[in-house]
């Protein structure tokens, strides 16, 4: 079978979940079937800025396709998205969506018009981007979504009101993101699949020399991802001064916002990988305080190494996955008391999260559930 | 007592004065589903399909009691349309091809989408007409949850543009108008996972029918065959007339041609063709009680309606072969005669002359068939089910 993923980044250099869920999956359905990747020059996920040249790129392996972008996300964005989603607008500016926030590249859309007849089936990655919003309407006998989304303000304008119709099938992550797409677009009648994500096996990390390293020995919370405000980490870091001044909490990540220095507040940046999982097994509990998340796959790696987990109660998705898992607890206002419970019971908690996902996320269990949507793409053709 | 559904009409011209198979189609679909539903109509100011000028009032109307909201096109057809359309049929076309024909065909209308999005928020159907204008191409995904298509859809170039996919896959029903057209859009769009009915209409035929009455006031005398409908070289007229001539020159049988409908066309000056111009229902039906057959040269049918209300009145028709939807449902309905050829069409002249109990048989089939299958009761059946079916899924 031919098969094509369609997804707005893609390569080593992209940082982003839906990104890195693409190129795993990519990966595994190129273990069966003839894929091609078509996508854009872009890395970054704000400018869309060239980065890499247009044309015929390989990553991993397999053939990537790669378009310019006409044009990426509009100087006056933030005031356009202000007025969308908050104020008065005509139906043309929730049409203008996808373009003013890039990427724009219609000779990816071209292709499709003129190729994506090529393939049996044609998978896309992000309900939001141009690529998809507008590339699923040019082969839709022939298409499966895996729209990686979350209850966010933009899910409601005109261009994806038909979008989520389209599809022969959807890939979904998680249960929450399966019954808030069905729940706003009743599409219950389109096939559909959790198809959730696979893992490596977590590589082996020396937790004792990261302490050791970081001059920690109490309590150890860490958090790993985007150091900002949109993934909730001031709150985090507000509420920090109510918890028991003994746990140290590790921010590992970009930092995209300002923190002043507190003896048991730490912002270490970005790691390399081996420190990542030093820090994950050394660590007595990992903290996820976004309430944006479609898949937190930080959770899964925490759990891989049998630690605990707390998250944000108003996030439905990693609400779901720890309840499903029984990996940690969900925390409100309530952040010391819930932390104080992980601290006692972590051991079993995290024993709870590695069983989970040894079940959940095997390769061979993904790989037949992204078979299934696979071919239910092509048998409309 | 719970309230009756709302139901919004999309379609590209509406009311009065309107010529044009899919806009008769709607209007008598609306006045046949008035006493199940609150209906209300958005269109266009236009009445001309060509140009899409603005004639009528534009804002609140009102046809058959019925509300109807008119909106003025932005812009109409474009004088160059041959250029755009040349460009969005060629083998190459681009994505932006297609979108400057959407445009260039006309009617270009965003008030009417803004107005269409918006009430199909408050009602609990929306009824999209025809594939091919703006109103429903565009109109439809927007409003795609409550949205029944009614494409009147048959082989042309147009079907093959990939701006009209979505239209096929994003609403919840299709109402389609035959067999044929059913297979030639799942065919095209594999999209038969999308709730779809064939549906088409239904043909009233007066219970006051008199041929005698219709040969006095025209003057026809003898055995005559009747073509009603637009006399256009689109509509297989030219092939028509040279048929006819061979007939008439094989000396086997002398009869007469009627043409019924406006002439866009020289129709040929000759004895054994008359043409009456545009006639009421009254003489039309008459007509067809008194002919030997029905003629229907046109390839490019979605659902002829003159074909069913000849079968209705128990008349067979002569069909061209080059029509998928009308040679295949006259083989349905046991009462279509196709053509590939002139000698071909000479001899099914023939015998239908000669042989009148063949004629009779055949028409009979055809009154069953219309009967069983194009009644406005189980049109409105049906269309009350997609409706419910829309309900039933729709947030």
């Amino acid at each position: 079978m031919k098969v094509l993923a369609v997804v707005q980044r893609y390569g080593k250099e992209v940082v982003g979940g839906s990104e890195a869920h693409a190129r795993a999956m990519v990966g595994r359905l190129g273990l069966r079937h003839d894929v091609e990747v078509a996508t854009t020059t872009a890395v970054d996920h704000w400018t869309w800025a060239e980065w890499y040249r247009a044309g015929d790129d390989s990553v991993d392996g397999v053939r990537v396709r790669r378009f310019a972008v006409a044009s990426g996300r509009d100087e006056e964005f933030k005031a356009f998205e202000r007025r969308v989603l908050f104020e008065e607008h005509s139906l043309e500016d929730e049409l203008d969506w996808p373009r003013r926030q890039g990427p724009h590249s219609p000779a990816l859309l071209e292709f499709l018009h003129r190729h994506g007849e090529d393939y049996d089936a044609v998978l896309f990655w992000t309900y939001i981007y141009e690529p998809t919003v507008l590339g699923v309407p040019l082969v839709p006998e022939r298409a499966a979504l895996i729209p990686t989304a979350h209850d966010e303000l933009p899910i409601r304008l005109a261009p994806y009101d038909a979008l989520f119709r389209l599809p022969r099938a959807f890939g979904f992550l998680t249960p929450e993101e399966r019954d808030l797409v069905h729940g706003r677009y009743r599409n219950e009648h389109i096939p559909n699949v959790l198809l959730g994500t696979g893992l490596d096996p977590a590589p082996e990390a020396d937790a004792a020399a990261f302490r050791a390293r970081r001059g920690i020995s109490g309590p150890l919370a860490v958090y790993v991802g985007q150091v900002s405000e949109a993934k909730g980490v001031d709150e985090l870091v507000a509420a920090w001064e109510r918890v028991d001044p003994a746990v140290t909490l590790v921010l590992i990540g970009a930092p995209g916002m300002a923190i002043a220095p507190r003896e048991n507040v730490r912002p270490i940046g970005r790691t390399s990988d081996e420190e990542k999982w030093a820090a994950l097994r050394a660590a007595d509990v990992l903290i996820l305080p976004s309430r944006l998340e479609s898949l937190g796959i930080v959770l899964l790696e925490a759990w891989q190494a049998g630690t605990p987990v707390l998250v944000q109660r108003d996030n439905p998705v990693t609400r779901g996955q720890v309840a499903r898992s029984g990996g940690g607890l969900a925390y409100g206002d309530d952040l010391p008391e819930a932390l104080a419970g992980v601290l006692a019971d972590g051991r079993a908690m995290g024993e709870a999260g590695r069983a989970w996902v040894e079940r959940e996320c095997s390769w061979p269990a993904v790989d037949e559930r992204l078979e299934w949507l696979a071919q239910e793409a092509a048998a409309g053709v | 007592m719970s309230r009756r559904p709302r139901l919004q009409v999309v379609v590209q011209r509406y009311g009065d004065g309107v010529s044009g198979g899919a806009e008769a189609h709607a209007r008598e679909l609306v006045r046949h589903l008035r006493p199940h539903l609150d209906i209300e109509v958005a269109t266009t100011t236009a009445l001309d399909y060509w140009t899409w000028a603005h004639e009528l009032v534009p804002g609140e109307d009102e046809v058959d009691d019925v509300p109807v909201r008119r909106f003025r096109p932005a812009s109409g057809r474009a004088r160059d349309f041959r250029r755009y359309e040349r460009a969005a049929f060629a083998r190459d076309r681009s994505l932006d091809d297609e979108r400057a024909f959407l445009r260039a065909q006309g009617p270009h209308c965003p008030d009417l989408l803004e107005h269409v999005r918006s009430r199909a928020r408050e009602v609990d159907h929306t009824l999209f007409f025809t594939y091919i204008y703006e109103p429903t191409a565009l109109g439809l995904p927007l409003a795609p949850d409550r949205a029944v298509l009614v494409p009147t859809a048959h082989d042309e170039p147009a079907l093959s543009l990939s701006l009209y996919k979505p239209l096929f896959h994003a609403p919840r029903a299709i109402a389609f108008n035959t067999e044929e057209e059913k297979r030639l859009v799942h065919g095209r769009f594999r999209n038969s996972r999308v709730p779809h009915d064939v549906v088409g209409v239904g043909v009233d035929v007066p219970e006051d029918v008199d041929p005698t009455r219709f040969r006095d006031a025209h003057g026809i005398e003898g055995p005559y065959f009747l073509y009603v409908g637009r006399i256009v070289e689109s509509k297989g007229m030219p092939d028509l007339f040279d048929a006819w001539a061979r007939f008439q020159g094989t000396g086997t049988a002398r009869a007469t041609l009627v043409l019924i409908g406006n002439a866009e066309m020289p129709v040929p000056a000759r004895d054994d063709v008359r043409h009456l111009g545009r006639l009421g229902d009254r003489d039309k039906f008459d007509a067809y009680a008194g002919a030997v057959a029905l003629v229907m040269p046109s390839r490019l049918e979605s659902l002829s309606i003159v074909t069913l209300e000849a079968w209705a009145l128990g008349l067979p028709a002569i069909v061209s072969a080059r029509s998928p939807v009308l040679s295949s449902m006259g083989r349905r309905a046991g009462a279509g005669l196709p053509y590939a050829s002139h000698p071909e069409f000479a001899e099914l002249c023939a015998l239908l002359m000669e042989r009148p109990d063949v004629a009779r048989s055949l028409g009979r089939a055809g009154s069953a068939f219309v009967s069983r299958t194009y009644t406005w009761d189980l049109v409105v059946e049906k269309y009350l089910d997609l409706f419910a079916e829309v309900s039933a899924r729709a947030a």
